[in-house]
């Protein structure tokens, strides 16, 4: 080991590039992930200069928090274990039940809506249609003063925003499944269903505790849907940490209760890493068995299973018609006469959060994209002191709720030395190291494809490692690069969770006003803003998968989806 | 092009493995490739002939010894300063570069001008054969394809040393055999030094000048592939090099020109072998199938074949004459394989490979029968035997 050490530190010696990208990278690192963690940490470990533990245990005796502690941990386990149930359900259906794939394209599309929208649009809809002037509960069912607020609810719409991950996760992993292992079994005599349960779904196995781990963390980790449906009845502890901050300016108490997350966050991500994902049995390496699909299921069970998919696609598609809807009417439940004042208003008024979001946003992804891509390289590729402390520390922030990273933003960076509150900055920099870190892992498993072989060749040729890099290694990995930024340009629209801390007179974004909206009761513009998010989104994806089309060598490595990671 | 030598001097290289702990991959290496000589690495996998290859390519640095290329001493310089050609097992083909842009790349590296790259790529594009795929991706092209491109790569940047690194253990058994000619010629042609790494011993032999096995990390045996079949320096080689019956022996006398050895209950007269040793010593006989051939037990051909002519029988014995007798044995199995016969004979406790030239007729022992064997003593090798 000290051996393997002492070379690597040689090579870097060797190689001024690289010394300097590294060192660069740790001062990146160290400022914007690494500082405000302490910061943090300090923060909730001390009171009046001391070492303690009180903050914590006085959460812990708090009955309400104790409440909210334990609503949130229930919730996430209710979202990982429905979300992986429908996904899996989706992805086998599109993948094992002879469904035409015609109407699976058409799946794949609605299921991405949830994907690429602000993370409470659903819960928009769903008051749109149940809620006291609900479409549904109001004017069809004619119920008054119908409450929509609650766990189920919340549930409900958490499900629905959340199970496209367990359904991407799942899709390549059951494609991946040698089709003759399952006919294997059915020559051996097994019926479709004893097939199923004795030999798909085992293989499964890994991937559906990935997937329940990986929503698990989404759920816990989710703001904005509790605060819009889970009411006073039903607290969770992202919306406290944030009614303490915004409500009762205890910044400290936020800190604290934040700080109950990460325990579980860390431990749903290390396990989902380094435990599960190293138990699977296919690798996906998207080199498919190259077979026609198996059919798991005779064809009324599929009819039924399509039927069943088609059915949520439905209840996803109503959701956001309604929102479409909602966003052209004067006010949904009450008047229906079409108006285009909600878009005026928010091209007026809200034109300042347009603007900023847009000019934040433009400004994460190219700094996003490129970190990722350097991050990942570096770590892959090169051998030097504390590259794997590296890799961890990049994740850091991606891998917590982002409740937790915006209140450690807020308390680092509202006070000299490093004054950034109130700045475009501060948001920035959360995003790309946020959000970059989806590019650091789809670069490394871009050069995972890529054979260390390719780059040597080029150094027997005589060029530099400068030279490998930019003639070689970097456009087999650009469509990494731009997968990077459609996921960094991605969040910068729609996330809110973290950036909500950060926002400020000077700058302010899409989300907050949406928030703002909901709270107020002005649904309309909130609509409105949902939609122009959405359209954007798509246009910008559209863009990007072009570019990605456009840039991708010939032979070179494949990227899954623009949602990689 | 004036050839070089390549000499490696002691070389070793160790990593920590994580149950083994520290491991030697190469372990006191030393290689003299005469100029314009073609050298072939050979030994099963992991036995540290790849990381020899990698380490005079510059891909891996040696934790003690040296290596020089020429005159000059490489042992630091990293590869892009080395001037090699290496031929990777997977070809390594820029796979977003045309088969033009891969070739002309390392000249592009080089600095030549653009008219240049174009007449430079153009002739050993022609000379590997690929006259015409300028323009395809290696995507596009099949194994033996990509395989010309990458030697056309690695050579047309005029290489000081040509390596390669098992460069046809991805191709079929048919196209194996016609790239390892072409790579001989084209070697012979280009006269450059040439190291070659390669786990198949008939593919070692066909090509190579010199052969050097390694086993577990060091370099067992040196020699032409006469050498290493007839006279290996170990059971190892034997046992890698060919097919093998080892047999344990004892020493019965020495004779200046000879050593007499008991084996099977029957008395050989053997070349004396490298090392000296004394009546009673134990030995390890190395026969080849062919060292050995059987004919049916006299009694049971009579038996069987009463109607044969003696003279036939006359010009039988006169043809195997040059085999001395040996013990009985019995057929275990037969299997014709057109021109020769394969036998397992079990006799004396073992099961002996014998390979017989099928040189037409139907009096070949069957399965079952026994037979009597016999010797081909000139081409019996003798090594140390075990110490009890």
């Amino acid at each position: 080991m000290s051996h393997a050490r002492a070379a690597g530190a040689g090579r870097v010696l060797k190689d001024p590039a690289l010394t300097l990208s590294v060192l660069v990278l740790w001062v990146f690192i160290g400022l914007f992930i690494l500082l405000p963690m302490a910061v943090l940490l300090v923060g909730v470990f001390s009171t009046d200069g001391r070492l303690t533990g009180e903050n914590i245990l006085q959460i812990l005796s708090d009955r309400n928090q104790i409440a909210a502690f334990r609503n949130s941990l229930w919730l996430a386990f209710l979202v990982g274990v429905f979300g992986t149930l429908l996904g899996f359900l989706f992805a086998f259906t599109a993948c094992r039940a002879g469904v035409p794939r015609r109407l699976t394209g058409l799946m794949d599309a609605l299921v991405l809506l949830p994907l690429v929208s602000p993370p409470f649009t659903t819960a928009i809809g769903m008051i749109f249609s149940f809620g006291p002037r609900g479409l549904l509960t109001y004017h069809l069912l004619g119920m008054k003063g119908a409450t929509v607020y609650g766990l189920w609810s919340t549930l409900f719409s958490e499900v629905l925003t959340f199970f496209p991950i367990a359904y991407l996760a799942l899709k390549p992993m059951l494609n991946a499944i040698d089709s003759n292992i399952e006919r294997m079994a059915l020559s051996l005599g097994a019926g479709r269903f004893r097939v199923f349960r004795t030999v798909t779904l085992p293989l499964c196995a890994p991937g559906l505790a990935n997937s329940f781990l990986l929503l698990f963390a989404a759920s816990l980790a989710d703001f904005a849907t509790p605060l819009i449906l889970a009411g006073n009845a039903f607290p969770v502890l992202p919306t406290e940490a944030y009614l303490q901050i915004t409500g009762m300016f205890d910044l400290k108490g936020g800190a604290v209760l934040s700080f109950v997350l990460l325990v579980p966050s860390m431990l749903v991500f290390f396990l989902q890493r380094f435990w599960v994902s190293r138990r699977f049995y296919v690798t996906v390496t998207g080199k498919g068995a190259g077979q026609t699909p198996f059919d798991s299921v005779s064809p009324a069970v599929g009819r039924l299973l399509g039927s069943f998919c088609a059915f949520c696609a439905l209840v996803i598609f109503y959701l956001y018609a309604l929102i479409l809807f909602g966003s052209l009417v004067r006010a949904l439940g009450a008047n229906h006469t079409f108006t285009i004042s909600h878009f005026r208003i928010i091209f007026t008024e809200g034109r300042k959060a347009i603007r900023d979001t847009l000019i934040i946003a433009a400004f994460s992804m190219p700094l996003g994209g490129l970190y990722g891509v350097m991050v990942g390289y570096l770590t892959a590729r090169k051998k030097f002191p504390g590259r794997l402390s590296m890799e961890i520390a990049s994740m850091i922030n991606y891998a917590l709720p982002g409740t937790i990273v915006g209140i450690a933003y807020l308390m680092a960076f509202n006070q000299p030395p490093i004054e950034l509150a109130g700045t475009a900055a501060i948001i920035i920099a959360l995003y790309v190291f946020r959000y970059g870190a989806t590019g650091i892992r789809t670069t490394i498993a871009m050069l995972q494809q890529v054979d260390k072989s390719i780059e040597e060749a080029s150094e027997s040729l005589g060029a530099s490692s400068g030279r490998t890099f930019r003639r070689i290694t970097m456009p087999l990995i650009t469509p990494a690069f731009f997968s990077g930024l459609g996921v960094v340009f991605i969040r910068s629209m729609t996330a809110i969770s973290a950036t909500i801390f950060l926002v400020s007179i000077n700058w302010t974004l899409i989300t907050v006003r949406i928030l703002e909206n909901i709270t107020e009761l002005s649904l309309g513009p909130a609509a409105a803003f949902s939609v122009f998010i959405v359209v954007v989104v798509f246009v910008v994806m559209a863009a990007v998968d072009a570019g990605m089309r456009r840039f991708k060598s010939p032979g070179g490595a494949q990227v899954a989806s623009v949602l990689g990671g | 092009m004036n050839a070089v030598e390549v000499q490696v001097e002691n070389i070793s290289k160790r990593y920590t493995h994580p149950v083994k702990g520290e491991v030697y991959a190469a372990r006191d290496v030393s290689l003299r490739v005469k100029p314009g000589e073609f050298l072939t690495l050979l030994g099963p996998s992991g036995c540290g002939k790849t990381t020899t290859l990698r380490m005079i390519a510059g891909f891996e640095t040696p934790d003690t010894g040296s290596i020089r290329i020429g005159d000059a001493d490489v042992t630091r310089l990293s590869a892009n300063r080395r001037n090699i050609g290496f031929v990777f097992q997977n070809y390594a083909l820029f796979p977003h570069l045309s088969v033009f842009e891969n070739v002309a790349y390392g000249l592009q590296v080089r600095g030549m001008p653009d008219a240049g790259i174009r007449r430079e790529v153009g002739e050993v594009l022609e000379l590997v054969g690929l006259s015409g795929f300028d323009r395809q991706f290696p995507a596009q092209m099949s194994g033996g394809e990509q395989q010309r491109v990458a030697l056309a790569r690695s050579i047309v940047i005029k290489p000081r040393v040509l390596l390669f690194d098992e460069p046809l253990s991805n191709l079929d058994a048919k196209l194996r055999i016609q790239m390892r000619m072409e790579i001989h010629q084209l070697q012979r042609r280009l006269s450059i030094t040439t190291i070659y790494v390669t786990h198949d011993q008939e593919e070692a032999m066909a090509v190579s000048d010199r052969i050097c096995v390694m086993n577990q990390g060091r370099l067992v045996q040196d020699g032409t592939a006469e050498d290493l079949y007839h006279r290996p320096a170990d059971s190892f080689v034997a046992q890698f090099i060919g097919r093998v019956n080892m047999l344990d022996a004892r020493v019965t006398a020495v004779h200046d020109g000879k050593l007499e050895v008991e084996v099977l209950g029957t008395r050989l007269r053997l070349r004396n072998p490298s090392f000296r040793p004394a009546p009673g010593d134990p030995v390890r006989l190395v026969l080849r199938p062919e060292s050995l051939d059987l004919e049916r037990s006299r009694d049971q051909e009579r038996s069987r074949d009463q109607e044969r002519s003696r003279d036939q029988e006359r010009s039988r014995d006169q043809e195997r004459s040059r085999g001395s007798e040996g013990p009985e044995g019995r057929v275990v199995s037969r299997t014709f394989l057109g021109e020769k016969i394969e036998y397992v004979v079990h006799c004396g406790g073992e099961n002996l490979q014998v390979v017989s030239i099928d040189r037409g007729g139907d009096t070949h022992p069957a399965e079952g029968d026994r037979v009597r064997l016999r010797f081909y003593e000139d081409t019996i090798a003798v090594l140390e035997g075990r110490k009890r």
